[in-house]
């Protein structure tokens, strides 16, 4: 019989500013949470993958993640490893369970992202080498660039850029645990100060300390469990690594090249995706993927996102618990956790009704790694 | 205990030859001797063929604005807000990251003709770029 592979577990501690907790007690609380969430105990876990975050990552200049995590968990899986892909290896390592529990390597993967970049050495400002000679330091510069071409080119406006900020807020305010509940309006996202021009403060996603994990294991498994199985039903990763040499880097997501695979995998379109989960480390980055994914022509995601269709009473919400903008950073793992409570219908206030399907992104690094899930009730 | 330089460029086995030619004043690409493929940064490998048979080729420090950001918050006490930064298309084909000065930041555009011009940051000489009034590629 074929193995398929579900979610059946998901836990996640606070996001914010946790101050003298580490990244590991964060892990650890997470880890505890998604393996209760599923009516499992820690001893029935064979299959352990992990995400650093970016102050975390390889551990005295040797140390993989993954086997510190392991041996505080007092784990000793039969599959493991750590994925370092930036914001798509939240999701990268859910498909790599994915693949794993379906190979019959392990029947319940754990998959782990955590960091505290608040409270713990370590930072998000990085620059490649001989580029930071010219002062071009950040996460922020690249996705400039990428925003100033699509202005540029098909002339998407500030107001654009709001509807993202916007709406992520509007959802954030209906998520008891995001990190930030106040709504903003248009006039507060234009008045926020530009920091990296085009892009404003309020274009930026939160930096956070927090921990999130998925449990994966087989539907057979998943039978007995305590919480209903989310099916797995597509996925699908592409990378664009060549960076400036290619020509429509900053144009398009590697996203184009992978949606069509995990859609259609999931034997699936954008238009019957009920509730879209897109990685939101900048606006711009909803923006190129409601394109790339085929929501909307290339070009036309800032007319698309008008008039709050991207919010919470709009028609296709993206984000319904406040994404990387206003839930917190959570490299993707918070985005796929949502996914699986809005299929299991369990999310309240933010409830999208009728969910049965959802698409979760992960994008990272320099606009260079990208993985996408389609999941179903 | 913040270095008020700005940060330098850090060459090895791989970029030597790159800045050493700057400091020259002399804007130099990797080329494949095999494909003819023009290319930046340098690399091991031709990245379109592999091949290891490399040279480099001087040129014209033409092109235009690829796409520009501008910093107004400072990263680093040796690069006070504004700036500019843009990824510029040499009209040769290969890309790179620099600055964009001799204009204020608000007159810098997409598609905008430039041309390198060295400037000396400590020990190296930077390739920037400035507006070229001349004409110089367009896209």
């Amino acid at each position: 019989m074929t193995r398929r592979a579900v979610i059946s577990g998901v836990g996640h501690t606070d996001f914010g500013k946790l101050e003298g907790r580490s990244p590991w007690h964060l892990e650890a609380e997470a880890a505890a949470a998604a393996v209760a969430d599923a009516g499992l105990q820690p001893s029935d876990v064979d299959g352990l993958l992990t995400d650093p975050g970016p102050s975390q990552g390889i551990l005295d200049g040797i140390t993989p993640h993954f086997l510190r995590m392991g041996a505080q968990l007092g784990l000793d899986p039969d599959y493991a490893g750590s994925e370092i892909l930036g914001g798509a290896g939240s999701v990268a390592i859910v498909e790599r369970a994915a693949l794993a529990v379906e190979a019959g390597l392990c029947d319940v993967c754990l998959c782990i992202y955590g960091d505290s970049p608040l409270s713990s050495p370590g930072s998000f400002d990085y620059a490649r080498g001989d580029e930071s000679a010219f002062g071009f330091f950040g996460a922020a510069g690249l996705h400039a660039l990428a925003t100033r071409r699509h202005m540029h080119r098909f002339g998407t406006r500030f107001e654009h850029l709001g509807e993202v900020a916007v709406a992520a807020r509007a959802h954030g305010a209906r998520t008891p645990h995001a990190q930030k509940r106040k709504p903003i309006s248009m006039d507060d996202y234009l008045a926020s100060g530009q920091l990296v021009e085009p892009l404003r403060k309020l274009d930026c996603c939160l930096v956070s300390d927090g921990a999130a994990a998925v449990l994966v294991t087989t539907a057979e498994r998943a039978r007995d469990l305590r919480t209903p199985a989310v099916r797995i039903l597509g996925h699908a990763q592409a990378h664009s690594l060549s960076t400036y040499a290619t020509p429509e880097h900053f144009d398009r997501l590697p996203a184009a090249r992978c949606g069509p695979r995990a859609l259609g995998a999931a034997g699936l379109g954008a238009k019957d995706i009920d509730v879209a989960l897109l990685y939101d480390c900048f606006t711009i980055v909803v923006l190129l993927q409601l394109e790339d994914y085929g929501f909307c022509k290339q070009g036309e995601s800032g007319p698309f996102v008008e008039g709050g269709r991207i919010g919470p009473a709009g028609s296709l919400p993206v984000n319904p618990s406040g994404g990387l903008l206003a839930e917190g950073y959570g490299s993707g793992m918070l985005h796929v956790i949502e996914a699986v409570r809005q299929l299991r219908g369990e999310t309240g206030d933010r409830q999208v009704a009728g969910a049965e399907t959802a698409l979760v992104s992960g994008h990272g690094l320099g606009m260079n790694t990208h993985a996408t899930l389609v999941l179903g009730s | 205990m913040s270095d008020p330089r700005p940060p330098q460029p850090q060459p090895d086995a791989l970029t030597k030859a790159y800045w050493e030619a700057c400091r020259r004043g002399s804007l130099e690409v990797s080329a494949c001797e095999d494909c003819g493929h023009l290319f930046l940064p340098p690399g091991p490998c031709c990245p379109q063929c592999w091949s290891m048979q490399l040279g480099v080729r001087p040129v014209s420090g033409r092109g235009h604005v690829f796409s520009f950001t501008i910093y107004r918050r400072t990263y680093h006490p040796g690069m006070p807000e504004p700036y500019v930064v843009a990824l510029v298309q040499l009209d040769e084909g290969p890309r790179l990251i620099s600055n964009i000065v001799g204009c204020e930041p608000e007159e810098v555009s997409v598609d905008m003709p430039v041309r390198v011009r060295f400037e000396d940051v400590g020990d190296f000489k930077l390739p920037r770029f400035e507006r070229a009034v001349d004409g110089g590629g367009t896209s």
